[in-house]
């Protein structure tokens, strides 16, 4: 089993985590991208939706779960092939809820980039910015280092 | 929805490569009615009618990193690297890629699996498209 542990500035990731905690709590009761669905059936449709919202809510959970007291003591984060499949999805539904609560007016070309100089993003955004950037990072060390597609063989 | 009309939840499986939950799909449960009384007996319907083809499209969204489409697609749907690489660039150029295309019931489970990794899927009848 592999396992990845990265090392991170306790001090510079504190702030982020009342972003992530805030999106987290806005995420409870409700999908980061609205469903589709495939049938026009409430009860179906009523059932498809909570399906996903326990998925995304057990899969959030399993990410607030790397910043508890072990993090604040230790100053570093563990994740292993196990849980990078949730890790992965929860990254995903907290950075859909930091766009659509913070980040909207921020030019997609800027949103992409991973280089964006602390001045292009206004003041009261630079948090909720950072906090979208740190969880796309954690999403590409997974990618880079877990080979989650390895499932698949 | 009663626990006992979820049929279909499956397990990892070649229905199911995620491994995880899929869509309720419902039993359709015919009922029989034994009424004798008689009406006008309709015409019988042409017999060409064919089962309906859906597809499974995903949709372009500003916030999933290119390598996360990839890796949520071979996960999916099995597809090697190269498949999947070529359907995220047509997501994100053309903003959708048709992804699949079979029964409705499976359309379902692959849109239920992407939702489950928040990309943004629809099923739709291939005459639509």
């Amino acid at each position: 089993m592999k396992r990845v542990e990265i090392k991170l500035n306790i001090s510079a990731v504190a702030p982020l985590l009342d972003v992530i905690k805030q999106a987290a709590d806005d995420l409870r009761g409700s999908l980061a991208i609205r469903a589709t669905f495939p049938e026009n059936d409430e009860e179906f449709n009523e059932t498809w939706t909570s399906e996903l919202l326990a998925g995304q809510n057990s899969d959030v959970r399993e990410l607030l779960g790397l910043f508890g007291s072990e993090f604040f003591a230790e100053g570093s984060i563990a994740i292993d092939s196990p849980n990078s499949d949730s890790l992965l999805r929860g990254c995903s539904a907290l950075r859909i809820q930091i766009l659509t609560h913070w980040l909207q007016g921020i030019p997609a070309d800027l949103l992409e980039d991973e280089d964006v100089p602390p001045e292009a993003i206004a003041d009261e955004l630079r948090v909720p910015f950072a906090a979208y950037t740190f969880l796309d990072q954690v999403q590409k060390i997974i990618l880079e280092h877990l080979d989650p597609t390895a499932a698949e063989a | 929805m009663e626990p006992g009309r979820r049929t279909g939840w499956l397990g990892a499986g070649p229905e199911n490569p995620t491994g995880g939950r899929v869509p309720p799909f419902r039993t359709r449960i015919i009922v029989a009615e034994t009424k004798t009384k008689k009406t006008p007996r309709p015409a019988p319907a042409p017999q060409t009618q064919r089962a309906e083809v859906w597809r499974v499209v995903v949709l372009n969204d500003p916030v999933n990193r290119m390598s996360y489409v990839v890796m949520v697609l071979r996960r999916v749907f099995g597809f090697a690297e190269e498949r999947a690489r070529k359907h995220m660039l047509a997501i994100h150029e053309t903003g959708r890629s048709v992804l699949w295309s079979g029964t409705r019931e499976q359309a379902e489970a692959y849109v239920f699996a992407l939702q489950q990794w928040h990309l943004t899927a629809v099923v739709q009848p291939e005459h639509a498209a």
